[in-house]
């Protein structure tokens, strides 16, 4: 598997368009021409503002709607053959649980798919809701859950199989700040133990800044990114975000978002 | 959860259960036995309450065979129209040719007016047997629960459509585990309004001839023979009957899907 992380990138996006309702006259191009190479092990978030296609980058990415044109490959594979292989876990913006099972069978679900046994299952499960600290609610039903509560059963399903790729839209949007930035710590942490890639929409640029190896800024009608901002901040601790490199790498978001690059910024910002 | 209950049920306690219809059903009653008195109306019109109770009481034996009667009329054309309302929803819900053929068929059934049908039934099969009234019952119980079944297997959440394709589940199992669910609450929102629709089905077609035990017999006989607080003794009994059957599946369904009536997860 290392042989075939090391040959490949961990996703590669080329020249991808997706317009909805083509030819009509409600067409919407929610994507032009996005080029995205991402190497294994490396977080990658997109931001933007509303409506500039994150979504619908992450679901051409997982194959849950075609590329109108252009091609996505994840670890070498077509989009196709690697929702196939289960080759990426997915936390969409709504949490998506199923009312009529308890939070543990919701987490269960990917690994019943895959014909795991019940007690295998039941034990992986609990461990995820450990880490999503919601051990205490495993039986519960999704509906006797807060939002944010809700957002971490979709958090633990999509880690369930262990897959490579994590895709993860908006996932601490309705989370408080303390949990959030928990959250944050126990991502990090998953990834570096792990190894995994993850695609990352937030709305929130600290957030973006923090966990990112590279910040995607994207601008709508028609969705395409402008810059990519590599942040360096070494290993993430307490203090992370009192340095300057990390205000700089705000800084330098902000200022892509708002359509400019700061020569101020001690990050290379590649605009396209 | 359970002290956010507790403090609603406090706050609306009052005025809500099953004491309000109750006090409204005395005062309407009394009314209307004082009405009656007071302007001296014919039973032929309108029977007193007290007449019909007093029917109700002496008939009560008979009448207790009558309701099993047409009661298990309704019960067996509600099992097969519901099986076969079931097996229809499944097919329109998996093939999209199905839905389009089945679906008018389904509204020109309910559109049947179950009285042109009767008599034709009966002469098409045993009049002297059941099986008439069940036809009947099954193709008025049909519509309810074949539109609200094949909803409930539609309108699924398109993101936890995405969610079971994302795990590259086959069609089958997103008919198990994602489908069927969702079509629970629905299913029972079909069998509420088709288990009283199936004690009246039953009901009706008993006043076509053939076999005479059940309520609607009786209310036809009593009503021919201008014993009209017996008449109306017997409807009585056929509300009760139609409301046994409804009570039934408010239970199962409180007792099966206590997801239901709750504020849907996101
Ligand atoms: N199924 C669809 N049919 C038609 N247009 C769509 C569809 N899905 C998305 N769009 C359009 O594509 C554009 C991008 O939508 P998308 O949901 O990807 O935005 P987003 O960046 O995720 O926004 P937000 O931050 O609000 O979640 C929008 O203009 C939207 O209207
Ligand atoms: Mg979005």
């Amino acid at each position: 598997m290392s042989s075939v992380q090391t040959s490949h990138q961990a996703v590669d996006v080329q020249g991808l368009w997706k317009i909805f309702n083509e030819g009509s006259n409600n067409e919407v191009t929610a994507l032009s021409d996005i080029n995205l190479s991402i190497k294994p092990g490396e977080f990658i978030s997109l931001i933007g503002p509303s409506g500039c296609g994150k979504s619908t980058l992450l679901r051409v990415i997982g194959d849950l709607t075609d590329a109108t044109r252009g091609e996505v490959f994840i670890a070498g594979e077509t989009a196709h053959i690697a929702r196939e292989k289960q080759l990426y876990g997915i936390a969409f913006q709504q949490a998506a649980l199923f009312d009529w099972r308890t939070v543990r069978r919701n987490v269960e679900l990917p690994l019943e798919l895959q014909g795991l046994g019940k007690k295998e299952r039941r034990e992986r499960a609990l461990e995820l809701l450990e880490l999503v600290q919601l051990s205490d609610f495993a039986e519960h039903r999704p509906w006797e859950l807060s939002g944010g509560m809700q957002q971490r059963v979709a958090i633990a399903r999509s880690l369930a199989v262990d897959p490579p790729l994590l895709l993860m839209d908006e996932p601490f949007g309705a989370l408080d700040e303390m949990t959030r930035e928990r959250m944050q710590n126990e991502l990090l942490r998953i990834c570096q133990e792990t190894g995994k890639t993850i695609i990352f929409v937030t709305h929130s640029i600290p957030e973006a800044v923090y966990l990112s190896d590279r910040v995607v800024v994207m601008s709508p009608r028609p969705g395409r990114i402008t810059h990519t901002v590599p942040i360096e901040l070494g290993e993430r601790n307490e203090d992370t975000r009192e340095t300057d490199t990390f205000y700089a790498g705000v800084t330098a978001v902000r200022e892509a978002l708002r359509g400019r690059s700061t020569s101020a910024s001690p990050s290379r910002i590649e605009e396209f | 959860m359970s002290t956010q209950t507790a403090v609603q049920s406090r706050r609306t306690g009052r005025f809500s259960g099953i004491w309000p219809p109750i006090l409204i059903a005395v005062l309407f009653l009394a009314a209307w036995q004082i009405f009656v008195v007071a302007r001296d109306i014919q039973p032929y019109l309108l029977p007193a309450p007290s007449l019909i109770v007093t029917n109700f009481f002496t008939d009560l034996s008979l009448m207790w065979a009558a309701a099993f009667y047409t009661g298990t009329t309704a019960f067996l054309g509600l099992v097969f129209g519901t099986v076969l309302g079931l097996v229809m929803a499944l097919l329109a819900s998996r093939f999209i040719v199905v839905n389009h053929l089945v679906t008018p068929l389904a509204a020109g059934l309910a559109a049947v007016p179950i009285i042109a049908l009767t008599p034709i039934l009966n002469n098409m099969f045993n009049i002297t047997s059941r099986t008439p009234r069940v036809l009947v019952t099954m193709i008025i119980v049909l519509f309810p629960m074949f539109v609200n079944v094949t909803r409930g297997l539609l309108q699924v959440k398109p993101v936890q459509l995405e969610l079971m394709r994302s795990m590259n589940a086959h069609p089958r199992t997103t008919l198990k585990v994602l489908r069927i669910p969702n079509a629970i609450p629905f299913f029972f929102t079909g069998l509420k309004v088709a288990a009283p629709l199936a004690v009246i089905a039953a009901l009706v077609a008993e006043y076509f001839g053939g076999p005479q035990e059940g309520l609607g017999s009786r209310i036809a006989s009593a009503a021919a023979n201008t014993a009209y607080g017996r008449a109306w003794a017997y409807v009585v009994a056929s509300i009760i009957t139609g409301l046994i059957f409804y009570l039934v599946v408010v239970a199962v369904e409180k007792w099966t899907t206590p997801w239901t009536g709750r504020t849907q997860s996101t």
